[in-house]
């Protein structure tokens, strides 16, 4: 319970520290986490905008915010959205040499002497009013097919596991730059009142050889660490450190930040440093955070409906279906940019035994995120992304008969839905191997050119000076995909 | 106020009306050139547009047929001005494609840059220091040194005044966090307080510089520049050895190693003639990048990624250049081409090295902090294989073996052989040859066997249980079950008098041990007195089929003289149906309990070796001699020996990365785009034109080396103090003290910079001589207590009217609780430890098998040393560390962010290792603090702070413990569970509920803004 007495006091420090401002408690606090620095004077924006750059958005934006569920270790294109008819004749058959054209390999296939290309064992339909084609692996996604874009046209340079992660969440293949989540709080700032701007979900793994992940695929590179990805955890505190300690009893948490405070503000008056102000701030929103957090994360409160929506499933912390729906409950309280991590993609062996369990892993939460954003009018104005650092080769790895495919950066597939992106269509074409891109090639750089401008950013006004060059996200490459634009 | 901000203003944006010569170029023209017309008309050849070179004046002035882009002194007829004039989209300058726009004072201060003449200079950062005319000192105006002279001469220019000096208090603690990291403990503040003699300041500094924690300080903050890392980054991020290299680095600059020895050895030491070990050592540097072993990779492109690494953090610390921006293409800003950087690239291309696990070249190289150790450890593994290699008489050493058992006390373990065996459940138990008793027929869920056996013996300590294999137990396992284990709930003995039956006595049982246990299931449990679940011994079973010993140590010793009658009953009642053991064996011993171990020597072999040589049979002399060779041989157990040292080597003193050529040189293309295997041009060594030229014949990594160093090198010595004075103010005289290229910022103390550039070399490269210089300085010394209107109009303090403040770094920050919480171990090195944090992080980012490993959290005096020792992982860094703004380590970091966050709050708030540091702290407040709360208060408030805390911070922090005491005394579980926080245990001495409303004391002091903040 939390005492009002106390509370009052609290808000009444703040007044006295933040002088006329009127945005609300925790506001200094969440420009020093999310953006800007209100203690040296930097304003915030219209709409309760906390931090973030002048100017930006550069242009009215379609969508307000980003769902992305990376799905880690590639899942394969041509067994899930990429319906090739013409592989039933190829089927066996070797890949021929000029389709490959010197591609590089893998170490993992380089040495192999055979290159079999393998028809998908699954069935693909059309669905929806669409007609879009979907495998029969993804029941659920082939329900709310009218409301997302394929593009089966991406492509990318990398074809190992960690520069192709690397460079899908930063726009390089090397460690070392900001990720797209911290490039838009940096950017855009924040408009959660109590909460991060960019939040990171794992699921939690199944897949026993599934690829390693990094803190810095959600860090901030070269940009303050402030806007680094806060993970949301399953187990043990939500938040790292956000539970108090045992015995540190939470009805004394209050009287001692309100202590603190006053320890605090008799240092500022005596030195005048704005770094004390913005400090007591900082403690106010972890007090804040205490309480919504856990709030967040209690997902009792949702209706039969929603269970039914995402399966049972998603009573399960850490499932892939439970991070959907704290997706959806993080893009209502207003968080920027949300990144679920799924991993287990990578068969380089029996395909027919991972992929369908990998597909029944995710297809339910990701359908219904669809499904749960649209009824609740959010899905115009967020933007949800489905896929992998690259695809897989059409051909076989190891024996056609437990066939794997290996790492294929040349073509593969992906879904965006929602905030400027046009529903009910199919981007782009790959050839009849499934093994290049024959029309309208979307490189990585152009998807992120494409998310910037679905948020109202011009992808090369988007930069920061770091050691005398003003780096982007984009690098020098990008081209916004007006094809899928709505 | 307004004037004055005004002034700043001015000084900053580096517009300078008053100056009736025009603009200056370098601070005025040329950023504005260099951001926005360099990157199609700068030094890249290939990106340049229309021909036309606008950074240097024969290229901006050249005829382009009929007109000029500059004309100097005539605006009106320089194609430039009049393109940043055009309002017309195709004509305008910058086009708009690129997106950049010259503001209107820009366009005048270019205009009025050509109409002056159009003068070029060259970039000051490429021209070396020269001295300067030190200024005078104003009158009445504390000066210490010439840095004084130089900072007053700035503020007088901008009317303001320096700050008085701090008080003492202020100033021990800042001296001690910026030499050590740590805060000044009492007695460090109190003999600096009472020293009223002259030069009691400098008596302190001196005294913070001689400190082995100096060197720890110094080198944590180069570890941010060599992008030092306990793992190997990238995919699987697998651990690394360099932690030898760490140490020494520390132990360089407890030693003060000149700067120039520091920087050859570091980048060349293996060149040098008869490097040392030492000196090969210090070239880990260049090896302390990421290493890839992601299966799959191409080789050649991550063994060039490695050499562009050193490439590029070899020129960040030493150059302050930002040369990568050369890989790809002729730098768009600074005049190095891409050929030139291919050069410098060739002098880091020779190690044999691959892309793929490149680990090699390592070497089993000593700390410098321990070496001893190791030579010890290589003399006796030497004395020890000079031992094997001797002949030996095995037959003599038998006997001496065999007279050295027969003398002593105890039997060993003597194998029971059983009389009766029944199965409650209806198990069919078998004795063996060997008296193990064999479990078959049905698996009844739950089932205790009793077993019968005597002994003579009437002094019996211990029982010893072997949980023995056999074919027909399912998988040739241990355990009854299908899945091969076993769970035993409890182990009960009864002992009777074989005289006289009647009289027995329950042997209790204090302590079990077992060579195997599984996790949750140890044998403990099977002697707890229960049989509830998970309650038992269990050994594994489904993934570990082999055999395990249990022994279980009596309270007091048992039996009966004249023997003694057992009755054992193993009770399987767990849950866990039909989890019997297979094939128990039962032994007893009589030798004391501490010497008890699990295989001792077989009764029958003590006796045997009892016997007088000539009375024993030859069949007796043949087993003795073949459990001798197999248990006992000398061979063997020196090799034993052996196994165990080099193992120990292998922990203390493993290999670790250093730099070597290889003996042919490879050879070294341009390549295009950056790209590995895109290869141009074949370059040969050599350094950019813009920088002094290499001496002759001198090529190689060395010559390299020893150029950074040679004293009319402009940049050397301008970028290390640089970083001194960034570290001590928070700011450098530069602020981007990584690029002193065009696009970095003009140093604010121009003259100053070049005065201890100078200084610094005149000196020999002395380290500690510029740490003391700066230190000394009236302007390190000035109060930081100067009100709102200061910082606001002067938030970075780059004209330095006060004295440097700043928040903790993330290691100092912990440092600086476990100092005060006197928990701080200060061992100096070795091998990184395991702190506390969150559980899973490791795990839930990789738990590939094989490829993961959870976090292995330390114990005892690992959870307690300084930061920088802290196990520092690439992909999951250390999540405290990392919410206070420490880098990850995968490339060079010259200037940490500063950041002030709500996380921040949660760490400080909520963290097992504040938490559990409070409690140390509240115990020193308690115990050491004196009588009164007051006193008690002021003594950790002191602690923390360094000073005395005012009368209304005393009174609240006051009412903190009082209100804490009444909700403690009250709720005593609560306390209890806070003094529990940590590993380390509480005092008992102490009452709970004091103790607890202390640390909710303390926990407020550590939270202060002030306890994580110097100046």
């Amino acid at each position: 319970m939390h005492d009002l007495f106390l509370e009052s006091r609290l808000i009444e420090n703040r007044r006295q520290f933040f002088g006329r401002s009127t945005t609300g408690i925790g506001v200094a606090a969440l420009s020093s986490l999310l953006g800007g620095n209100l203690a040296r004077g930097e304003k915030t924006g219209k709409g309760g905008r906390i931090g973030g750059l002048e100017g930006i958005p550069h242009f009215a934006p379609k969508a307000k915010r980003v769902i992305y569920l990376l799905q880690s270790g590639a899942p394969s294109q041509v067994d899930l959205l990429d319906h090739k008819p013409s592989l039933e004749k190829l089927h066996m058959q070797q890949l021929p040499g000029d389709i490959r054209d010197g591609q590089r390999l893998t170490g993992m296939t380089a040495g192999q002497k055979s290159f079999p290309m393998i028809k998908s064992p699954w069935k693909f339909r059309q669905h929806g009013q669409s007609g879009t084609w979907i495998s029969d692996l993804l029941p659920h996604m082939a329900e709310v097919v009218d409301d997302i874009c394929v593009v089966r046209s991406m492509h990318t340079e990398a074809i190992n596991h960690d520069p192709a992660v690397t460079f899908f969440q930063s726009g390089h293949q090397q460690p070392g730059r900001p990720s797209i989540g911290s490039w838009l709080s940096y950017g855009l700032g924040s408009e959660a009142e109590n909460l991060p701007s960019f939040v990171v979900l794992l699921s939690k793994n199944t897949f026993h050889q599934a690829q390693p992940l990094y803190d810095r695929l959600w860090g901030s590179g070269f940009l303050p660490s402030r806007y680094q990805g806060v993970k949301f955890r399953s187990q043990g505190d939500p938040v790292l450190y956000l539970n108090d300690p045992a015995g540190g009893s939470s009805k004394k948490r209050l009287a001692m930040l309100d202590r603190l405070a006053r320890l605090n503000r008799i240092r500022e008056q005596e030195i005048g440093d704005p770094e004390i102000t913005s400090r007591i701030a900082q403690y106010e929103m972890a007090y804040r955070m205490q309480a919504s957090v856990p709030e967040l994360a209690d997902i009792s409160d949702e209706p039969e409906s929603t269970f039914k929506l995402y399966g049972e499933e998603a009573k399960v912390p850490g499932s892939h279906a439970a991070n959907c729906l704290l997706a959806r409950r993080l893009a209502e309280r207003g968080v920027r940019f949300i990144q679920l991590f799924h991993r287990g993609w990578d068969h380089h062996s029996n395909v027919q035994r991972y992929l369908p369990t990998l597909a029944k892993e995710t297809d339910q939460g990701s359908a219904a995120l669809i499904a749960d954003l649209k009824r609740r009018d959010m899905l115009d104005e967020t933007l949800v992304i489905w896929g992998g650092e690259f695809g897989r080769t059409v051909y076989a790895q190891g024996n056609p008969n437990s066939f794997g495919r290996d790492h294929h950066p040349r073509c593969f597939s992906i879904w965006m839905a929602g905030g400027g992106i046009k529903p009910g269509i199919t981007y782009g074409q790959t050839d009849d191997y499934c093994y290049n891109v024959a029309k309208d090639p979307v490189h990585v750089h152009d998807f992120h050119a494409t998310i910037l401008h679905c948020l109202g950013i011009d992808h090369e006004r988007l930069t920061h000076r770091f050691q005398g060059r003003d780096y982007r996200l984009t690098d020098v490459h990008g081209k916004v995909v007006r094809g899928i634009l709505s | 106020m307004k004037q004055l901000t005004l002034l700043i203003f001015l000084f900053f944006s580096g517009v300078c009306l008053s100056r009736a010569a025009g603009p200056d170029f370098n601070s005025d023209v040329l950023p504005i050139l260099s951001n926005n017309c360099f990157q199609c008309h700068g030094p890249d050849a290939k990106a340049r547009k229309a021909e036309l070179r606008l950074d240097l004046r024969e290229g901006a002035t050249r005829d382009l047929g009929g007109y000029r882009a500059v004309s100097p002194g005539k605006p009106e007829e320089s194609e430039i001005i009049s393109r940043i004039l055009s309002d017309d989209s195709e004509e305008i300058m910058p086009p708009p494609k690129v997106k950049k726009q010259l503001t209107a004072s820009e366009k005048e201060i270019l205009r009025q840059w050509v109409a002056s003449g159009a003068e070029y200079r060259e970039h000051w950062a490429f021209v070396a220091p020269a001295q300067a005319e030190i200024p005078v000192s104003p009158a009445g105006r504390v000066v210490k040194n010439p840095i004084d002279r130089f900072v007053l001469a700035r503020l007088k220019n901008h009317n303001l005044k320096p700050s008085s000096e701090a008080t003492r208090s202020t100033l021990i603690r800042r001296v001690s966090f910026s030499l050590t990291g740590l805060p000044p403990t009492l007695e460090e503040s109190d003999r600096f307080l009472a020293d009223n003699a002259p030069g009691a300041y400098d008596r302190m500094v001196n005294r913070y510089l001689d400190s082995p924690a100096y060197g720890e300080h110094m080198a944590r903050h180069w570890l941010d520049l060599a992008r030092y890392a306990d793992s190997n980054g990238y995919q699987y991020d697998t651990e690394r050895q360099q932690w030898v290299w760490r140490d020494w680095v520390i132990d360089a600059y407890n030693r003060n190693k000149p700067f120039d020895e520091f920087t050859i050895e570091q980048l060349a030491g293996d060149l040098l003639p008869q490097a040392s070990e030492q000196q090969r050592l210090a070239t880990g540097f260049n090896r302390n990048h990421g290493i890839t072993i992601e299966g799959g990779i191409i080789d050649e492109e991550y063994r060039t990624e490695y050499v562009m690494d050193r490439v590029v953090t070899t020129s960040q610390v030493w150059l302050a250049m930002t040369m990568g921006c050369a890989r790809c293409h002729d730098h768009k800003y600074d005049a190095i081409s891409q050929k030139e950087f291919y050069q410098v690239f060739h002098f880091f291309n020779q190690v044999p090295e691959r892309g793929a696990n490149g680990f090699a070249p390592k070497q089993r190289l000593a700390s410098p902090l321990a070496a001893t150790r190791k030579q010890e450890l290589e003399n006796e593994l030497k004395r020890l294989k000079e031992e094997l290699n001797k002949p030996r008489n095995l037959d003599a050493l038998l006997e001496k073996w065999t007279s050295q058992i027969a003398g002593q006390p105890g039997g060993g373990w003597q194998i029971l052989s059983p009389k009766t065996m029944d199965s409650t459940g209806g198990s069919t138990l078998r004795k063996l040859d060997d008296n193990s008793i064999l479990a078959g027929g049905t698996n009844p869920p739950k089932d205790i066997y009793e077993i019968t056996a005597g002994t003579a013996s009437g002094k019996l300590t211990a029982v010893r249980l072997e949980a023995l294999t056999h074919e027909t137990l399912p998988g040739g396992g241990p355990g009854r079950h299908s899945n091969s284990n076993f769970v035993l709930s409890e182990f009960e003995l009864t002992a009777a008098s074989a005289r006289n039956p009647s009289l027995r006595k329950v042997v209790k049982f204090v302590k079990a041990k077992a060579d195997y246990s599984q996790a949750n299931y140890e044998v403990s449990k099977a002697i707890d007195g229960t049989v509830d679940n998970p309650n038992g011994w269990a050994v594994d079973g489904p993934t570990r089929k082999k055999p395990a010993t249990a022994i279980f140590i009596a309270k007091a010793p048992f039996g009966y003289e004249g023997g003694t009658l057992l009755r054992f009953r193993l009770r399987h009642e767990g849950n866990f149906g039909a989890h019997g053991v297979g094939r128990p064996r039962l032994s007893v011993t009589d030798d004391p309990a501490g010497s008890l171990r699990l295989q001792g020597i077989p009764a029958d072999i003590r006796l045997i070796a009892a016997r007088n040589p000539r009375d024993r049979t030859s069949q007796q002399a043949g087993k003795l001699k073949e459990y001798f060779l197999k248990h006992h041989n000398p061979d063997r157990m020196i090799k034993e020996r052996i196994a165990t040292l080099e193992k120990q080597q292998t922990a203390s003193f493993p290999e670790t990365m250093i730099m070597q050529d290889m003996a042919r040189p490879r050879a070294t293309h341009i390549l295009h785009r950056g790209q590995y295997n895109e290869r141009g041009e074949k370059v040969s060594a050599g350094v950019p034109a813009i920088f002094p030229a290499m001496r002759k014949n001198h090529n190689t990594r060395l010559g390299f080396a020893q150029w950074l160093m040679d004293p009319t090198h402009p940049l050397t010595a301008r970028v290390a103090v640089n970083r001194y004075w960034q570290q001590l103010f928070g700011t450098g005289l530069v602020k981007t003290a990584e690029d002193f290229g065009i696009q970095g910022e003009l140093p604010s103390h121009p003259a100053l910079l070049d005065w201890l550039a100078l200084e610094f070399i005149r000196s020999g490269w002395d380290t500690k001589h510029m740490y003391r210089l700066i230190l000394n300085s009236a302007t390190y010394r000035q109060t930081a207590n100067v009100g709102k209107a200061a910082y606001r109009s002067d938030p970075e303090n780059r004209l330095l009217a006060r004295g440097p403040r700043m928040r903790l770094d993330a290691e100092e920050i912990r440092d600086s609780l476990l100092a005060s919480s006197g928990l701080l171990v200060r061992q100096l090195g070795g091998k990184s430890v395991y702190p506390y944090q969150p559980k899973g992080l490791w795990m839930e980012l990789n738990n590939r098998p094989g490829y993961s490993k959870a976090y292995p959290q330390g114990k005892g005096d690992d959870l307690y040393r300084r930061s920088l020792y802290t196990f520092w992982k690439r992909t999951v860094p250390s999540p405290m560390l990392k919410t206070f703004d420490a880098p990850e380590r995968e490339f060079c970091t010259t200037r940490r962010s500063k950041t002030n966050t709500p996380l921040q709050a949660l760490v400080m708030l909520n963290g097992t290792q504040f938490v559990e540091a409070a409690r140390h702290l509240a115990q020193r407040m308690l115990i050491e603090g004196g009588e009164t709360l007051n006193e008690r208060i002021t003594y950790g408030f002191r602690l923390v702070n360094a000073r005395v805390p005012g009368q209304p911070e005393l009174a609240l922090l006051r009412d903190a413990y009082t209100e804490n005491l009444q909700h403690y005394q009250s709720n005593g579980q609560a306390a209890l569970q806070l003094l529990q926080v940590g590993d380390s245990p509480f005092n008992n001495a102490l009452n709970q509920a004091k103790l607890a409303a202390m640390t909710s004391v303390a926990r407020l002091l550590f939270n202060l803004n002030e306890s994580i903040t110097k100046g």
